[in-house]
């Protein structure tokens, strides 16, 4: 019962006191308001904020202090209030890119969040390609040690 | 974001086609360059970006040194991955919390 790299999904959830609306339209276009650009950013204490594109093909991206830009991922589904789909590269090329999906949906007075982070596959899928064999034992390796874990972080 | 170090050491195949070899125990540079169609000095460079990223270990065995994977680099980066969402969401959570509080468009404008 190996678990494959396909098969893994961080998972996070949390509830907030915004309505789904709010909490969107802060996860999204208001990123710069919380986003911790200081310790998770490319440029870490040289980062400046984060701006999170509205729209699919919107970018994510931090701006340094230099006025530099490190794309983090980009928009590839836009539900206000409901959905939002990323790609996520922060620091690689995009065709390492992961996916973040984020849902909003209603709970009481506030909203539920869950964001789900994916993709892990794509490190899986490009050596299978080119390694026509090692994709199993490429299973067992980030299966085993790094699924166990981050699989069961549901 | 530092595991973007581990997952990029990842991500190129040869370099995990090197770590695939010493699965089945530890092996000096020259043994992994014999089963792989990459020569020696490629071998040592990417045994020495996966070392960097913690995921390959090596000891001087006599007059060769041996190399091993290593455990921490996955685990690091499985630890930082989940850190770094707890970290980012408890600001979110913050943010979308305080503002519902005044009911106001009170926040920082800085």
């Amino acid at each position: 019962m190996e678990q494959t790299v396909g098969e893994l999904v961080m998972r996070k959830t949390l509830e907030v006191a915004a309505p789904p609306e709010r909490a969107f339209a802060l996860f999204t276009e208001g990123i710069a308001e919380w986003w911790p650009v200081r310790t998770h950013s490319v440029a870490e204490e040289r980062a400046e904020t984060a701006v999170f594109e509205a729209g699919v093909g919107g970018r994510i991206y931090e701006r340094t202090l230099d006025g530099e830009e490190h794309v983090w991922g980009t928009v590839t589904a836009w539900e206000p209030a409901e959905r939002v789909v990323f790609t996520w590269h922060p620091g690689r090329e995009p065709d390492t890119a992961q996916d973040v999906e984020v849902r909003f949906e209603p709970s009481g007075s506030g909203t539920r969040v869950e964001l789900v982070h994916t993709g892990w596959d794509r490190l899986g899928d490009r050596a299978a390609a080119q390694f026509e064999g090692y994709d199993a034992g490429w299973d067992f390796v980030i299966g085993e040690r790094f699924g166990t874990a981050a699989g069961a972080q549901a | 974001m530092t595991y973007a170090h581990t997952i990029t050491a990842l991500a190129d195949p040869t370099r995990r086609a090197v770590l695939e070899e010493l699965r089945s125990g530890p092996r000096a540079v020259g043994e992994i360059a014999a089963r792989l169609p990459v020569s020696r000095p490629a071998v040592s460079q990417h045994l020495r970006v996966l070392k960097e990223a913690g995921l390959v270990r090596d000891r001087p065995e006599g007059t060769r040194r041996l190399y091993s994977v290593h455990g921490d680099g996955l685990a690091e980066l499985r630890a930082y991955v989940n850190g770094f969402w707890d970290e980012a969401l408890a600001a979110y959570e913050a943010a979308a919390n305080s503002e519902t509080e005044g009911d106001d468009d009170g926040a920082d404008r800085g």
